[in-house]
This record gives C-alpha cells, structure tokens and sequence, in this order.
C-alpha cells in the first residue's frame, strides 16, 4: 500500500478569516450608512408593543392608523347631479340611482361676517360599483400596456437574440454591437426611461408601452441569444453536413430545442410586464398606475385599497393562466 | 469509368497544440463498397468522417469525389451525395420521426417551403417508404424522438440518411451507445439498405467482430495513421482486438 502523506485541505485557513472579517467589516460600515440600526430599532419597538410590555410603538401606530383609512375598500360613486352636466334624470347609467341626501353646507354670513351652517338636500347619482368600473377599466389599459409592451420587445429581440449569439453572428464587430445593445436596454429601469418616453410620447400608455417594451427586449435578447449559444450542437452538426444555411439550422434544429424556454421567458415577460405597467403609471405611463397615484396623493385610501385588491386578484389570475399556458405548450409543442 | 468514388489522398491534421490527428492517410472508397475502421479513441476515426464532410478543415492532402477535388470552398458538390449516421444519432429531440427523417433534404427544399413547413408531398410519401424500410412501421411516426429507444433514434438517423439518395454514408460509431443486440440489428439494417441502394458506407466502430461481419473492408487506424487496409475475409483469423492494446 502506497502511504499518502498528503494532508486533506482544512476547511478554512488565514485566508477565510481575514476575507470574513472584511465582509463583517463592511457589512457594519454600511449598515450605519443605510439606516439598518433604525429597522432593528423599531422592530424591537414593535416586538415589545406585541407582547405588551411597551404600549406604542412607532411601526404600529403608522400602520394601524393608515389601516383604518384604509378600509373599506370604496366601490361606488357619488356626485351631486348639478356638477353632471346635461344630467338626464330619465336616462341614468346602468345599474344606478339617485338618492336625496342632506348635507351641511358652510357659508359666510355677509351682514355678520361669521361663518353660519345650514342643512341643504342635495341630489347624488350613485353608482354602487361605479368606481370598481373605472379601476377595471384601468386595469384592462394597464394589461393592455403590458401585451403591447410584450409584443414590441418579442419583434425587437428576435433579430438582437441572432446577432448576439456568438455562433451565429456573422462577425464579431456585429456580435459586439448587438451585445452592447441589449446590456445597455436592460441596464435603464423603466422608471426612468418612462420619463423619457414621457417627453417623447406625452403622459399616457403609448409613454409606458415603449418604455417597458424597450426595457424587456434587452432580457428577451439576452435569454434568446444564451440558449441558442447552448443548444445542442449535434442535430446543428447533422444539418449543417446536409449543406443547410445558418437560418435553415437555426429554424430546423435550434428553435425546436430551444421553443419550451423561449415560451417561458416570453410569459415571464408578460407576467412581470403586467406588475410594472401598475408600477409605470405613477410617473406618467398610463394605465391604473396613475389612477392610484392620484388617489394617493388625495389621502383616499379607501380607494386606494380597491385599487391594490383588483391589481391583487387580476396578477392572481394572470398568474393562474400562464403557468396552465406554460405546461400545455411546454408539454406539446413539436 | 474509374470505381473509385471517393479518394483520400495523403490527408493530415493537426489539432492546436500540435496534436497530430491524421498523418498522411491514404483511402480509396469504391462504389457499393462498406468499410468498417477500427482503432482506439484518439486515432483519428472521427476526425477522418470530419474532414470529408467539410467540418474540420484539413492541413495537407485532397479527397476526391468521383474524381472532383473538394476543398474548403466547394463542399456544395458533396452535399447531395454525401449522408451521416452519428454515435449520438444528432438527431431534433423535440421533433418528430418523419420531421427528423425530411430533414434529410433540407438543402434541396426552398426556403418559403421551410418557412412555412409544408413539405413536398414526394419527400413525405418518400419518408414513408423508408420509415418502412427501417422497420419503424410499428410507431406512430408523429412521435417525438424523444420519446424513442436508442435503437428507434438510430433507425430515425439511418432513415435521415436514406432519403437524400445518397453515394455513400459516412458513420462514426452508430452503435457506440446501443446493446450488442440492438447494435447487431443497426448495423445489418445499414448494410441490407445500402448493398439495396448501391450506397457505400465508411463506418468507424469498436466492436472488432462486428466489423468483420458487416464490412467488405477494415481499415485499422492508431494515432492517426493507417496500420492495415484489408479486405475484411483476408482478416478473419486475426484477433483485432490488439489494435486497443
């Protein structure tokens, strides 16, 4: 028998101690920096105020107040019919009525120059899922960015996806620049670039479709290009003995390899397009976005509430779809 | 007219690192004439099918078609005459049998047609035909290949080679990954098909006393050169098997 004198590697050595040391180091350096010490304060806080050894607590009270605001969700609408104009009391939308409803109005009283109540009846049109209407109907816009958004960053990738995959890139000066071109789509966030789209397109859908469409190009470029780099190179070696051009290759041995993760990404896409087209709306991009940011800058968060309930239940939904639309094309697609 | 179809003529490659793949072979393949070359991993059996097909380009020497001399240019005049089995069967796992097998003609198909999928009704009755002639008759041939044993996908292969009417297969070890039952099957199948169809067969294997069975002639390769290049009765007494030692 042979004797191994060989030590077996220890599982650390100087190395790992000072390396780990370092991270401990940085990690403390920049946790003062951002506020970590304040969370751990106020968690605390918070524990303490649950299992009632304190009575307050900073997290609890701005919770609990914005909770009560909070709810109800608001789903219908009310206004007072002399702000409706042309209001025709014989033709009222669907599912509506009017109701006569006292209301206190204020007024300054010009002989004694103080402010004096009185009670006033006042007519409202109300509709009792008036508002649920007008936050749908936002949500079919916001779904509708997200498709369009969709469908514009697929035509964008499809050719950015062949020129960036080194095997099938004609030559490396276009290989470079397609690279760099799909790096530099993902690397501006939507935020921003919806700003910018803002000014080109004006406040709206068409700002947030571009925006978000040119942003996901960028990912479906990348994931496109990668998998047909990765491909398996045996049934491309058989077509390309047969005499097949590159397109006749990629079309007959790479994309039925490569088409179960091509329809993933592009659901994935969808699925994320449709949370950020909510997301885009607050800085101009159209969509239920604006709806909620406009409510939240009014303190109506009743309304607010219904708004992050439809968003809930419609990407609940969507999400339900596309994994069934995943298996069914996944499972069969030839 | 000369019998000779295609001609080796003092080939070598070189590999980077100075590797020496092939050092001056020499080859004549007849028509209708199979050869089996044998030699360890290493010897430069695959790099010789590659070479002929045009997917690695050579240092030195020339190979003839039918007296036409080819080189990195002019594949074209190969392509048509020229079909591959491979030890991987290299076959579009996701695809069907008869898709796998039409793909075979691909370089004789246009380009709208294989845009928009619809194949000559020739080439798909031709499928057929040979999907028979494989004995995958049994099978849905709307099955994918990857749902197919190691054999089935073998025959799916010999099947893709088939239907260009080719001169001559070139295999590199298509029975590599198979059971010696099912490797015995393969390689009478690629015989009984191309002794029907005037086809010649250069088929790089392991398994020495297949070889001496299913080939007219073995060419016993190490390191990149040829040691022998016998016709397969004259070797029958000999143990092959040395070549791996």
């Amino acid at each position: 028998m042979i004797a191994n004198n060989k030590k077996l590697n220890p599982p650390f050595n100087y190395k790992t101690i000072i390396l780990v040391l370092l991270i401990i180091f940085i990690l403390i350096f920049s946790a003062q920096r951002v506020g970590i010490p304040n969370i751990v304060d106020r968690l605390y806080e918070v524990s303490l105020d649950i299992i009632g050894v304190k009575e307050t607590s900073r997290i609890s009270d701005g919770l609990s107040s914005i909770a009560n605001e909070m709810w109800p969700p608001v789903i219908e609408t009310k206004k007072d019919i002399n702000l409706i104009l042309n209001f025709d009391s014989s033709n009222l939308p669907f599912y509506s009525f009017i109701e006569n409803q006292k209301v206190q109005l204020y007024e300054t009283n010009l002989e004694t120059l103080e402010l004096e109540s009185r009670e006033e009846e006042v007519l409202f049109l109300v509709e009792p899922f008036g508002y649920l209407k007008l936050v749908l109907l936002k949500v079919i816009e916001s779904i509708e960015i997200a498709f369009w958004a969709s469908f514009i960053a697929l035509i964008i990738s499809i050719p950015l996806a062949y020129y960036s995959a080194k095997n099938y890139a004609p030559n490396k000066t276009i290989y470079f620049l397609s690279r760099s071109i799909v790096s530099g789509l993902r690397a501006i966030p939507e935020l921003i670039s919806v700003l910018f789209m803002v000014l080109a397109f004006g406040f709206g859908p068409a700002a947030g479709i571009m925006a978000l469409g040119l942003h996901s190009a960028g990912f479906l470029g990348k994931f496109f290009a990668e998998d047909i780099e990765n491909a398996n190179q045996g049934p491309q070696d058989a077509l390309k003995a047969l005499g097949s051009s590159r397109w006749r290759i990629l079309k007959e041995a790479v994309l039925p390899q490569v088409m179960p993760q091509y329809v993933a990404y592009i659901l994935y896409i969808l699925d994320r397009n449709l949370r950020m087209a909510t997301v885009i709306g607050l800085v101009g991009g159209g969509g239920i976005g604006q709806e909620l940011k406009g409510r939240f800058d009014l303190f109506e968060y009743g309304h607010v509430t219904t708004i992050i309930l439809v968003i809930f239940i419609v990407v609940f939904i969507f999400d339900q779809i596309s994994a069934k639309l995943r298996n069914k094309l996944i499972g069969n697609s030839s | 007219m000369s019998n000779t179809l295609l001609k080796i003529e003092s080939v070598c490659k070189i590999y980077p690192g100075n590797i020496l793949a092939l050092n001056n072979v020499n080859i004549n393949i007849n028509n209708n004439e199979i050869i089996a070359i044998l030699g360890p991993s290493g010897s430069g059996k695959s790099t010789l099918i590659r070479t002929i097909l045009g997917l690695t380009s050579l240092n030195k020497g020339n190979i003839y078609f039918r007296s036409k001399n080819y080189k990195d240019n002019n594949f074209n005049i190969i392509r048509n005459s020229i079909a591959t089995i491979y030890q991987n069967f290299n076959l579009v796992s996701r695809s069907s049998i008869i898709k796998n097998i039409i793909l075979g003609d691909i370089a004789k198909v246009s380009s709208w047609r294989l845009l928009f999928n619809v194949w000559p009704k020739e080439t798909q009755d031709k499928a057929k035909d040979i999907i028979e002639e494989v004995g995958l008759n049994d099978i849905d041939y709307n099955k994918r290949v990857e749902n197919l044993s190691g054999g089935q996908q073998q025959r799916v292969g010999i099947a893709r080679a088939l239907i260009g009417s080719p001169d001559i297969i070139l295999a590199d070890e298509p029975v590599s990954n198979l059971d010696p039952q099912t490797a015995k099957d393969i390689l009478n199948l690629i015989r009984k098909t191309a002794k029907k169809n005037n086809i010649s067969v250069l088929c790089s294997l392991h398994q020495t006393n297949f070889a001496k069975t299913f080939a007219d002639r073995i060419i016993g390769m190490k390191e990149g050169n040829i040691l022998f290049d016998k016709p397969a009765k004259k070797i029958l007494k000999f143990d092959l098997n040395k070549l791996y030692k």
